[in-house]
């Protein structure tokens, strides 16, 4: 392990790769801050660029975007209550309070230096945790696969929310319908191609995601027709104040952001949970252990109401590659886009990749260490500078998001039916956004889609045809009662809640 | 209609479609054989998106918190810049190759910025070319990604390519 430590620090600090995630987190940090644009949108957006680059490299530029990306939603949160992402809403409610009352700078570096030790103590958790679990899943099957396949998209549908679990498993299951289009990797069969040569390797990923998420988000900026306000133009362009903390405001807030790193990390690990959940179980938890004068102080700028939802994002970005670099399965939106990139430089991550590719294991590891470190000495003192941009007129900035996403997926194929493709799916898309369905689910479904066919496949010719492979092994049925349980807790959530009533 | 009640409608009617295409799907001969066939994912997942889009559909008249799509937040949409959008997407799509990448990108810019009511045209010129002309340089000459700048700027180049 402490050679494929060393492997991986040598490679993340070659001046190339430091540059690479310098880069990546500065592009991050300007994708992130732009209402709309989440850390999906900027990997996706990134992805096209990575393709002439090492594994490594590519992987290590996609990693500080994800970390700028995160930074940048704060930062729009925080200045003009526009959360970039869902995973920085909570920041939004004591952060906003704090710039309006003139602290813009302050709330900016406590989410900075948050975010730093939430991203520092994750680091130090997923150096331990992914070579554990990496070691347990070397035993795993491929009927554990599957099982861990519907354990991951049932989740996600589990959580999320309140009334929106049936909308995220059907997103799911048509993302899963997409990944069937196109040649049967075993047959070789054509599958849903009508014909067309253009589907015969089936939808791109890219293309896919390029036009759920950075296409169908500006194309909802143009429908919505909201002009920028000049109140938040005005904001924009006062002074942010001091970005200096006092050493009572960090003595105050250091249990706090202790505590949500350590939440943070573990609902991250958690598939389908992710920075969002993370984040506003974070505030409440601080929000219940406050006293009653400090907890009238939360939703009006209170330090620690920032920082604990700041730190657990954090924590939980890095807690959500736990899955993916040890399991080979993503367990969020995020990571399911960097699943395909990482398949598309033509590596499989899963509990051998630590093995055979020790310095990218651990390169990405100690990149996302490092991306925490440029984002705090690079990032926060650049931030009164980088969010001039969100003073950019929409209609400048609208087309150029559409070209580059456009551009980004034809430079792949150079075939022109991508962009009619693209076209289309942004149009559905856009639609699906209007009747409110989630997009995440289904790029988590499409990502699996074909990972889940082949193990299910190998353990039905394992087993000889016969669905006993579900619970013979104890794995695999461990597996699928949790999953199981996870299907019926919005029902016995809503149970519970009606007996509770009925009491009262 | 509530939004839940046109989401189902469409995830239906999709998974009929999805599901009637199952059995467009060739069978190899000794496909009894196999324990699973190309069909056999494909035809179980249709027959799921079908259930749940129908528990979807059911479940949109009983829920209480109905949401619906109002006439209000429909008018409220720019339904008409955004299709002018789609067509100059399409019509980039259908340009690309016959114009090239640079003017194709220079008509595509100034198209999007003229629907979104940009109005220095300075500003929307400069921008348009400067883009284009920087990305392909960009590509060509830095990333090494080799895009065909069309043949009205091999005319006047003189390219013979």
């Amino acid at each position: 392990m402490i050679d494929g430590v060393l492997q991986g620090v040598a490679t993340a600090l070659s001046s190339y790769n430091i540059m690479m995630v310098v880069i990546g987190c500065l592009a991050g940090t300007f994708i992130g801050m732009l209402p709309g644009l989440g850390p999906i949108s900027a990997i996706a957006l990134m992805i096209p660029i990575t393709y002439g680059m090492e594994p490594s490299s590519g992987l290590i530029l996609i990693a500080g975007v994800y970390y700028g990306a995160i930074f940048g939603g704060s930062t729009s949160s925080i200045l003009i209550n526009a959360p970039g992402v869902a995973g920085t809403v909570a920041s939004s409610f004591d952060g906003y309070p704090m710039a309006r009352k003139g602290q813009a700078g302050k709330a900016l570096a406590i989410a900075a230096y948050s975010s730093f030790t939430g991203g520092t103590i994750a680091a130090v958790f997923l150096l331990f945790a992914a070579p554990a679990l990496a070691s347990v899943s070397l035993s795993f099957q491929s009927s554990d696969y599957f099982a861990l396949m519907v354990l991951g998209l049932t989740a996600v549908a589990a959580f999320a929310g309140k009334g929106k679990f049936l909308k995220a498993a059907i997103m799911t299951i048509f993302g899963l319908m997409l990944a069937t289009v196109g040649t049967d990797s075993d047959s070789g069969i054509a599958r849903f191609t009508f014909g067309r040569l253009d589907l015969i390797d089936g939808i791109s990923f890219l293309l896919l995601a390029m036009a759920a998420f950075a296409l169908s988000e500006a194309m909802m900026n143009i429908l919505d027709n909201k002009e920028q306000t000049q109140k938040e133009r005005d904001e924009l362009n006062k002074s942010i104040g001091s970005l200096k903390l006092t050493r009572a405001e960090v003595k105050d807030m250091a249990p706090t952001v202790a505590r949500s790193s350590v939440l943070g990390f573990f609902v991250g690990v958690l598939p389908g949970a992710g920075a969002t959940i993370a984040s506003f179980l974070a505030y409440g938890m601080e929000r219940s252990f406050a006293t009653a004068k400090e907890k009238l102080k939360f939703g009006k700028g209170s330090l620690r109401g920032l920082a604990a939802p700041e730190a657990a994002n954090n924590a939980a970005c890095s807690g959500s590659f736990v899955p993916l670099l040890t399991l080979g399965i993503p367990g969020s939106g995020t990571t399911a886009i960097i699943l395909g990139a990482l398949v598309s430089y033509g590596i499989q991550p899963g509990p051998t990749m630590y093995i055979d590719n020790p310095a990218l294991f651990w390169s990405v590891i100690v990149s996302m260490y490092i991306g925490n470190v440029v984002l705090l000495v690079l990032n926060l003192p650049l931030i009164p500078y980088i969010a001039r941009l969100l003073t950019i007129p929409k209609q400048l900035l609208l087309p150029l998001i559409i070209f580059f996403s456009l551009v980004g997926v034809y430079l792949v194929t150079f075939n022109t039916f991508d962009i009619y493709m693209m076209t289309m799916f942004a149009v559905v898309a856009l639609f699906l956004r209007i009747i409110d369905f989630p997009m995440a689910p289904m790029i988590l479904g499409f990502i699996l889609g074909g990972m889940m066919e082949d193990n299910l496949r190998r353990a039905l010719t394992i087993s000889d045809g016969s669905l006993s492979f579900l619970w013979e092994r104890p794995i695999t049925l461990t597996i699928l009662i949790i999953t199981i349980i996870l299907l019926l807790m919005p029902l016995m959530s809503e149970v519970y809640a009606k007996i509770k009533k009925a009491k009262a | 209609m509530t939004k839940n009640t046109i989401g189902s409608l469409f995830f239906l009617a999709f998974s009929c479609f999805y599901f009637l295409n199952v059995f467009n799907i060739k069978k190899m001969p000794g496909n009894h054989y196999e324990v699973m066939t190309a069909s056999t994912f494909p035809f179980y997942i249709g027959i799921a998106g079908i259930i749940i889009s129908l528990i979807i559909f059911a479940l949109s008249f009983v829920e209480k918190d109905k949401d619906y799509l109002s006439p209000e937040f429909i008018k409220s949409l720019d339904f008409k810049t955004t299709s002018a959008f789609v067509a100059s997407m399409l019509f980039y799509g259908f340009t690309i190759r016959s114009l090239g990448f640079i003017i194709a990108t220079i008509i595509f810019l100034v198209t999007g910025f003229v629907l979104l009511k940009e109005k220095n045209m300075k500003r929307i010129l400069l921008i348009s070319v400067g883009v284009s002309v920087g990305f392909y340089l960009l590509l060509n000459n830095v990333l090494g990604v080799y895009i065909d700048p069309g043949m009205i700027v091999e005319y006047f180049a003189g390219d013979e390519s």
